[in-house]
């Protein structure tokens, strides 16, 4: 008897000791993860001086939001820049996004369903720009949208994000296209549905979760993307966020709070956007169509 | 209701042949079961039909329209998939309403022809439900519930209870059959198990390789096998298929087996023999056609037991002749042990005898 009892007893403590093993590894990530991100809100909230102390306040003692007052005062002139930016970061991310999906669920959808000609050729191309670093073709960019007479716009970047993000996109959302039950678009045509009217009506909606993901994807892409807007766009009007927060730096002195409130207003929208969206994630919604 | 006619049916990738030159009628109001094994094109003869593929030669007609370049939107078919393929974003009702809707049928039409399937069904309780809250065998209801709600004038099913667990497949098997009993629907059925096949439809096409080798009634499919591939595929267990060697001997003609021994055949049997081109001769038995003995007979011929597998109503008993299996079915109480040295008499009026070189019955006349 005792012998069973602590035959059994140790298969239970290496899974413990593996448990303990994983949890301190996960806190050691959710440090290293966590930490730039607290310290940049502490940060935020101090007075000037207090963000140069030495040794560091690693507590505000006197908390403040005067950087985001100033940064979310239009009549503020680094207020009126900052919103500025935002507007034209917005601007880009959301076209970038809402083209993106339009150009990725038709073509996602095409490579999952049809069999034509030069498919496995073009999705091959279409996976081989992931294999380039982007700044390689930071250069014959520009020359191409100085060609097109795109330099100093929104325009250029839109393209270039484009570009750059839909490889993914139809990659992403093909996985979902070749997930969902051929046969539920037959059915939908044999019940009276168009080709088109199965697709919109049938497939769409089951669709959504990796239209969603897809959509978060670009939009972060292109929220975040620095070394192309700092190519393209030279107009002060025009910057985007992660070019326009580096006018917090300048020769001589740096304004740490105001620079470390700018980038956690520029991480709001990202963190909203995952939130109101994440539970389309969670749940797969073919479950329930066929049975295998 | 309608009838339906493929007339020399080719879907073809390149060189090979899905679907080879097949041609038949479902007759209106029929139940034709398409059956095969895997990959014999019975599922692609369906999805043409169906208007799913396009067909590479041909002509379809359902009722009095060729239906070849028709969407399948516009053949007034339904369809239930192996797999159900019910819309799992919608509800059981909005399922049953959406081949309506598509119609364009007023909402409160809609509503009583939704309703009265689900009753005829017997699912008015689950109409709120999601497909993922149902059962098998209930959504294999809704997927029905579907196809009949607007009343087709021909139903097309891919193995529709193949997903189903043992017993509700049965329950089910008798539901369709009186389902088509009380409707008069039109049918076409494709199924892998010949049982189905045979307990079910009016007619069955065996189809091998995308060749249409019998159509014809299941008696007459059993009773006469137009080929060797036939007589194995429909029957459980399968006929039994024995290579022999077809000779004269003082005037009589006999087969011999691989093993030395010879067996006298009927003049019946032995007019066929004379009509076929060739000596090669495959002997068909069915289990209940074959006699036992233990000791040795006129006319029976020795085989040596290999399996006994007792059923229960029956015994049935797998032995080697002629480099053949055979099997044979006794009554429990027979007692034979593997290894054991057996005679076997074949029923003269009901074996098969088939062209061992074309594999085709050989006929009377």
């Amino acid at each position: 008897m005792a012998e069973t009892s602590t035959a059994r007893a140790r298969p239970r403590k290496r899974v413990d000791r593996w448990r303990w093993a994983g949890r301190i590894f996960l806190g050691l990530m959710l440090l290293y993860t966590a930490v730039p991100m607290v310290w940049m809100l502490l940060t935020s909230i101090k007075s000037g001086f207090a963000a140069m102390q030495l040794p560091p306040q690693w507590w505000p003692a006197e908390p403040t939001l005067a950087s985001y007052q100033k940064l979310l005062d239009p009549q503020n002139s680094v207020g009126a820049d900052f919103l500025h930016f935002f507007w034209n970061s917005l601007i880009v991310s959301t076209l970038t996004t809402i083209l993106g999906v339009i150009v990725a669920v038709p073509a996602a959808y095409a490579f999952s369903r049809f069999r034509f000609p030069g498919r496995n050729f073009l999705f091959f191309a279409v996976l081989l720009r992931n294999m380039f670093p982007a700044v390689i073709f930071l250069v014959p960019l520009f020359i191409l949208m100085r060609w097109l007479g795109l330099v100093n716009s929104h325009g250029s970047l839109v393209v270039t994000y484009l570009t750059f993000g839909l490889p993914l996109s139809i990659w992403l959302l093909k996985g979902f296209y070749d997930n969902i039950p051929i046969q539920l678009e037959q059915a939908a045509r044999i019940d009276g549905a168009t080709r088109f009217q199965a697709f919109l009506k049938i497939v769409m909606p089951l669709s959504v979760p990796g239209i969603i993901a897809t959509a978060i994807y670009s939009f972060i892409g292109a929220w975040n993307e620095y070394i192309y807007a700092y190519t393209f766009l030279n107009r002060n009007d025009q910057l985007t966020l992660p070019v326009g927060i580096q006018r917090f730096f300048s020769e001589n002195t740096t304004d740490f709070p105001g620079l470390m409130a700018a980038s956690f207003m520029m991480s709001v929208p990202v963190v909203v956007l995952f939130l109101v969206l994440q539970k389309y994630f969670v749940r797969a919604l073919t479950e329930g169509a066929v049975k295998h | 209701m309608a009838r339906v006619v493929l007339d020399d049916l080719m879907k073809s990738y390149g060189n090979f042949h899905a679907v080879n030159h097949v041609s038949l009628t479902v007759e209106d109001g029929e139940f034709v079961a398409l059956v095969g094994p895997s990959g014999c094109g019975k599922t692609t003869t369906l999805n043409l039909v169906a208007g799913l593929l396009p067909i590479t030669s041909g002509d379809i007609t359902i009722g009095d329209q060729v239906v070849n370049d028709l969407d399948p939107k516009d053949r007034d078919i339904a369809m239930v998939f192996q797999n159900y393929a019910l819309y799992p974003q919608k509800s059981v009702y909005k399922n049953l309403a959406f081949p309506l809707q598509m119609r364009k049928l007023p909402r409160d039409e809609i509503d009583r022809k939704v309703k009265e399937a689900a009753r005829v069904l017997d699912m008015t309780h689950l109409l709120e439900r999601k497909p993922r809250e149902l059962s098998g065998g209930q959504q294999q209801r809704v997927a029905l519930g579907r196809a009949l709600v607007r009343d087709p004038a021909v139903f097309l099913m891919d193995e529709p209870l193949s997903n189903l667990d043992a017993k509700l497949r049965v329950q089910m098997r008798s539901e369709l059959k009186r389902f088509h009993h009380d409707l008069q629907a039109t049918i076409i059925y494709v199924t892998h198990d010949q049982l189905e096949a045979v307990t079910m439809a009016d007619k069955m096409a065996v189809m091998n390789g995308g060749n249409l080798q019998q159509y014809d009634s299941p008696a007459q499919v059993f009773a006469h096998p137009a080929n060797m591939f036939v007589a194995s595929f429909i029957g459980s267990p399968a006929m039994s298929l024995i290579p022999l060697e077809a000779s004269t001997v003082d005037g009589n003609i006999v087969l011999t087996g691989a093993e030395g021994w010879s067996l006298p055949l009927s003049s019946f049997n032995s007019r066929k023999i004379q009509n076929a081109k060739t000596r090669k001769v495959v002997l068909g038995a069915r289990h209940s056609t074959i006699k036992l003995h233990k000791t040795a007979v006129s006319d029976a011929v020795p085989a040596k037991a290999y399996t006994v597998e007792p059923t229960g109503d029956v015994t049935f008993v797998q032995a080697f002749l002629s480099g053949a299996i055979v099997n044979i079915s006794v009554p429990p109480n027979v007692d034979v042990a593997p290894d054991e040295q057996i005679w076997l008499e074949f029923d003269q009026e009901r074996m098969h005898l088939f062209d061992g070189e074309t594999e085709m019955a050989i006929k009377a006349d």
